[in-house]
């Protein structure tokens, strides 16, 4: 009973933090800093996804999403400016 | 202004009425709808594919046709990558 | 970047990555018994490939491989698994069709209704398929990141936004 108290609430708290990860890099005007709070969020839908029974996926998402996705976007912002312009 | 926030406003409460009756006709979880392909999936995939991992043999074998166009997607994204990127550099 | 990190960051780099490179395969060569596939283990290796370049920099990196090998890499796992999805048609009767399932020598034993014996000699065509789409995942997601950290290495700061070019 315990052990099911406790996965509804990672199955609540996990997606929160999702939102809330994804809402700050929208408003952060630091790019590499939204691009860190992309990793973040990508890496806590991995871990949403395998409280989901679905590895598979996880794994998926945290090779591509918070590894590469990563270093593909800085690259991309050592080539361009740091600071988004208003 | 004021006309156009006041559509807006109405506009995300429609849409979150939608939202909010589409959340609660789901099904509830862990319990799908129509599992008559799923039971016969998880039934036969040892005996007819002869794999353990039935995600796999899904992806590799019942439904090849998608990993095909998959395939295709990769490749076409690095072949498009590869024709903007490789002339930059002098 | 372009001249790589610090010596620290380097070594550490190089001790770690033959651990990533080897779970990433693990995972393409087990991919009929245990969660992942071919996808997910290349994603895997891919990754530890990117960590190597960003810490050795873009111009060591394409001193050992260049991206036609990669390209060529990428589409001899094409071939692969188109030709494999052929040879179905060609044996069986359709394509995609799982033509070695339940023969002697290669992949062909079947485990029994609900076993959770992880035989690896199982699967018929499944890991094969692996193989080739895990080798075509490596090299494409390797040759993209690769391409573009080699094009923006001597870029100073903004000088793509400016136009000058």
């Amino acid at each position: 009973m315990v052990e099911n108290l406790l996965i509804d609430i990672v199955h609540a708290v996990v997606p929160i933090l999702v939102v809330i990860t994804s809402v700050v890099a929208i408003y952060l005007k630091d790019l590499l800093a939204a691009t860190i709070a992309v990793a973040a969020m990508s890496l806590l839908l991995s871990l949403e996804f395998y409280i989901l029974q679905a590895p598979d996926v996880a794994i998926a998402e945290a090779g591509v999403g918070a590894c590469l996705t990563t270093a593909i976007l800085i690259i991309a912002i050592r080539a361009t400016r740091r600071m988004e312009e208003v | 202004m004021l006309k156009r926030d006041f559509a807006a406003v109405i506009f995300f409460t429609v849409v979150a009425v939608f939202f909010v009756f589409a959340a609660l006709l789901t099904h509830p979880f862990g319990s799908p709808d129509n599992p008559v392909m799923d039971d016969y999936i998880i039934h036969n995939t040892q005996t007819e594919v002869g794999a353990n991992n039935g995600v796999t043999s899904v992806v590799f074998d019942y439904r090849g046709f998608d990993t095909l166009g998959e395939a295709t997607v990769l490749f076409t994204a690095v072949a498009g990558v590869i024709l903007v990127f490789r002339r930059l550099k002098k | 970047m372009s001249m790589g990190m610090s010596k620290i960051v380097k070594t550490v780099s190089s001790v770690v990555f033959p651990f990533i490179v080897i779970y990433g395969l693990y995972i393409i060569a087990h991919g009929h018994l245990t969660p992942g596939g071919g996808f997910q283990g290349g994603a895997v290796v891919a990754s530890g490939c990117a960590m190597l370049l960003v810490a050795h920099g873009s111009i060591w990196t394409i001193g050992k491989i260049r991206e036609k090998q990669l390209s060529i890499l990428e589409s001899t796992g094409a071939v692969a698994f188109i030709l494999l999805a052929l040879l179905g048609l060609v044996f069986g009767t359709v394509f995609f069709k799982n033509f070695l399932v339940g023969n002697k020598f290669l992949f062909g034993e079947i485990p029994g209704y609900l076993s959770r014996v992880a035989n690896f000699n199982t699967g018929g065509v499944l890991p094969l398929m692996n193989f080739a789409v895990g080798l075509k995942v490596i090299a494409g997601l390797f040759a993209i990141v690769l391409v573009m950290a080699y094009a923006t290495s001597t870029f100073k700061k903004g000088e793509m936004e400016d136009g000058k070019r």
